[in-house]
């Protein structure tokens, strides 16, 4: 073994740099490649299963004896507050994600749903008017919004919360838009052809797909408002197969 | 660099080899837990918000 080790070690000095840059090149190439497992595929077992433990905590909270149904889903929701729930039949039949408040990448990275805090304050469904503007991430991080693009005009938006049922339907949407182009979440977004108050929801990500280069943006008008019944059958519009 | 470790490891080419895989597997460990949450947001991919230039997310 020691002689092994010692005719290694009179390899001329070119060979033991060109060996040694040769093991930094494979060593950046590896790293490279763990990075991007970590953040498209280790990130979203983290988001999903956080996701999914406040998912339940929130519907065990709804169904608590106790907490009454009538209890105003009104003003009082803190940043990081699971609110509700979004569906998007567009983005797969039992798409179902967490909305909370603000849009912080702590929030964001929960695999949850956030609602726009700044620059517009969103108005919330329940609001007489305005636009409950959400922003979740494309890839990673529960990659929540990574079918956006799927979604088209005509399609159903839902929300859940815990007494109703609000459904939008899809009236406009943004392929590519700039990431300073905070007009896309105003209360009156006017590039989805709005031109009075109303109650409107917005999704927005980033696009193209594994880039933050751009935004992209589906914008909809609320529907109908349905209440919730005892055993919460959905709408209709999540319903059809 | 890697030879170097290889040799400096104790015992024979078995115990050497289990050596060489717990330390792999805290490396990759130290990178997901503590480099790689700490790099992401230094890096522009993860952005999904429209803001004013100042905000993240």
């Amino acid at each position: 073994m020691s002689r092994t080790v010692s005719g290694r070690r009179r390899r001329p000095p070119w060979a033991v740099a060109l060996g040694l840059l040769g093991e930094l090149l494979v060593t950046a190439g590896v790293l490279v490649g763990l990075f991007t497992a970590y953040s498209l595929w280790w990130t979203d077992v983290l988001a999903d299963r956080q996701a999914g433990h406040q998912a339940g905590r929130l519907r065990q909270d709804w169904t608590a004896p106790g907490s009454g149904p009538t209890a105003p889903a009104g003003p009082g929701y803190q940043a990081g507050d699971g609110l509700g729930f979004l569906h998007v039949p567009a983005m797969g039949k039992d798409y179902q994600v967490l909305i909370k408040l603000g849009t912080t990448p702590e929030v964001l990275n929960q695999g949850v749903a956030g609602v726009y805090q700044a620059p517009y304050t969103s108005a919330m469904p329940w609001d007489r008017a305005g636009n409950f503007a959400l922003a979740a991430h494309r890839d990673g991080h529960g990659a929540k919004f990574h079918d956006l693009d799927a979604v088209g005009k005509g399609d159903a938006i839902v929300v859940e919360t815990r007494d109703r049922w609000y459904v939008y339907r899809v009236d406009a949407t943004l392929a590519q838009t700039d990431k300073e182009d905070v007009g896309v979440v105003a209360p009156v977004p006017a590039e989805a052809g709005y031109t009075a108050p109303g109650r409107y929801i917005t999704l927005t990500t980033c696009t193209p797909v594994y880039t933050s280069r751009f935004r992209m943006a589906v914008w909809g008008s609320l529907v109908r408002v349905d209440a919730v019944d005892a055993q919460r059958t959905p709408p209709p519009e999540l319903r059809a197969g | 660099m890697y030879s170097w470790i290889w040799r400096h490891l104790p015992g024979n080419s078995l115990v050497r080899a289990v050596i060489s895989l717990l330390l792999v597997i805290g490396a990759v460990y130290v990178l997901f837990q503590y480099v790689f949450p700490w790099l992401e947001p230094l890096l522009p991919f993860s952005d999904v918000t429209v803001d004013n230039g100042g905000g993240t997310g």
